[in-house]
């Protein structure tokens, strides 16, 4: 019993120190997203955001500050910011996912279903992304588009500035990966 | 009649003039030039970066959203998306501080070399694995020609 104890422990030892050096990182990932509208277009981007992936697992991981979205004009970040997406209380957007069928180890491009749980404004649901993966020699992009509802995520448009705003707003994100050195 | 037409012309002018004075005057105003507001915080950018570590609500009650003048040490040098971004070197090695560079800063940021020592000005917007500052702008830096 004692045995099987020591060589579980062992194991479990072996494959956490496995696990850490299978992570990837990027801390300059790129999201943006865009609102059309006959009214006007809204751009948003955001060149600070951070995910890993674990390899081992194909799980990949996303955090970026709302309030780190850059726009063409200060108005709308301040909308963006104070009534939108209340970034005082909602600092940060999240995306837990895993990859699908993902082989780490393949060289060459993939097209893979990401399947996670993405949360904007303290609302999680759950979504599929549709992302094609690049490995070249072990650098990993990423790269795709999706789109959410704003209704979803319990986002208040003030009726006044409701034809200004898409109802369904279009996402794109380009993480370029390196080895996560711990 | 004639009267209520003139008051209601009249109105619907003024209210054009404020319409387009408001778009042109504030909607459109671009972001802030860096280099013309005041800096409210100076410390080290391994000192922001382990208040970040300690804490990182009160850490945003101190700093998210203030101007800071950090001083540290260049880590790295990134021009990845088209950006001109520079690491500093934080607290331990796992953690440092992205400064996003404004657009007039891109010859400077060429210039610059791992190790050296820098001081950045800009706007601190929170910490994620690292403290992320935008609109930043060298200060008080040596370029070497």
């Amino acid at each position: 019993m004692n045995k099987i104890i020591v060589l579980l422990l062992i194991l479990t030892n072996f494959t956490d120190v496995k696990v850490k050096s299978d992570q990837v990182i990027t801390r300059q990932g790129q999201a943006s997203f865009f609102s059309y509208t006959s009214v006007e277009n809204i751009e948003a981007k955001n060149n600070q955001v951070l995910s890993i992936i674990d390899l081992s697992k194909n799980k990949i991981a996303v955090s970026m500050l709302m309030n780190a979205f850059v726009f063409k004009k200060s108005l709308m970040h301040e909308h963006f910011n104070e009534s939108y997406i209340e970034s005082d209380l909602y600092p940060k957007a999240t995306f837990e996912g895993e990859i699908i069928d993902f082989d780490p180890l393949a060289t060459g491009v993939q097209v893979k279903i990401i399947k996670g749980d993405l949360t904007i404004h303290g609302i999680t649901k759950e979504v599929d992304i549709k992302t094609t993966i690049e490995n070249n020699n072990g650098k990993y992009l990423l790269t795709g588009d999706f789109e959410a509802t704003v209704k979803d995520f319990d986002i208040k448009i003030p009726p006044i500035l409701a034809p200004n705003i898409a109802k369904t707003i279009s996402i794109t994100f380009r993480f370029e990966y390196q080895p996560y050195e711990k | 009649m004639n009267t209520k037409n003139k008051i209601i012309t009249f109105l619907f002018c003024l209210l054009l003039v404020a319409g387009l004075y408001f778009y042109f005057g504030f909607y459109n105003h671009a972001y802030v030039d860096i280099d013309n507001v005041a800096t409210e915080i100076k410390m080290s950018s391994g000192e922001l970066t382990s208040k970040y570590i300690l804490n990182e609500e009160s850490a945003n009650s101190i700093y998210r959203g203030k101007v800071i003048e950090l001083e540290g040490i260049v880590k790295e040098i990134s021009f990845l998306n088209n950006r001109n971004t520079v690491l500093l070197h934080g607290d331990d090695k796992y953690s440092s501080v992205i400064c996003d560079m404004q657009a007039d800063q891109t010859e400077e940021v060429k210039k610059l070399v791992p190790g050296q020592k820098i001081q950045i000005k800009g706007i601190c917007k929170g910490f994620l694995k690292d403290a992320i500052l935008l609109n930043c702008m060298l200060i008080n830096t040596q370029i070497n020609e």
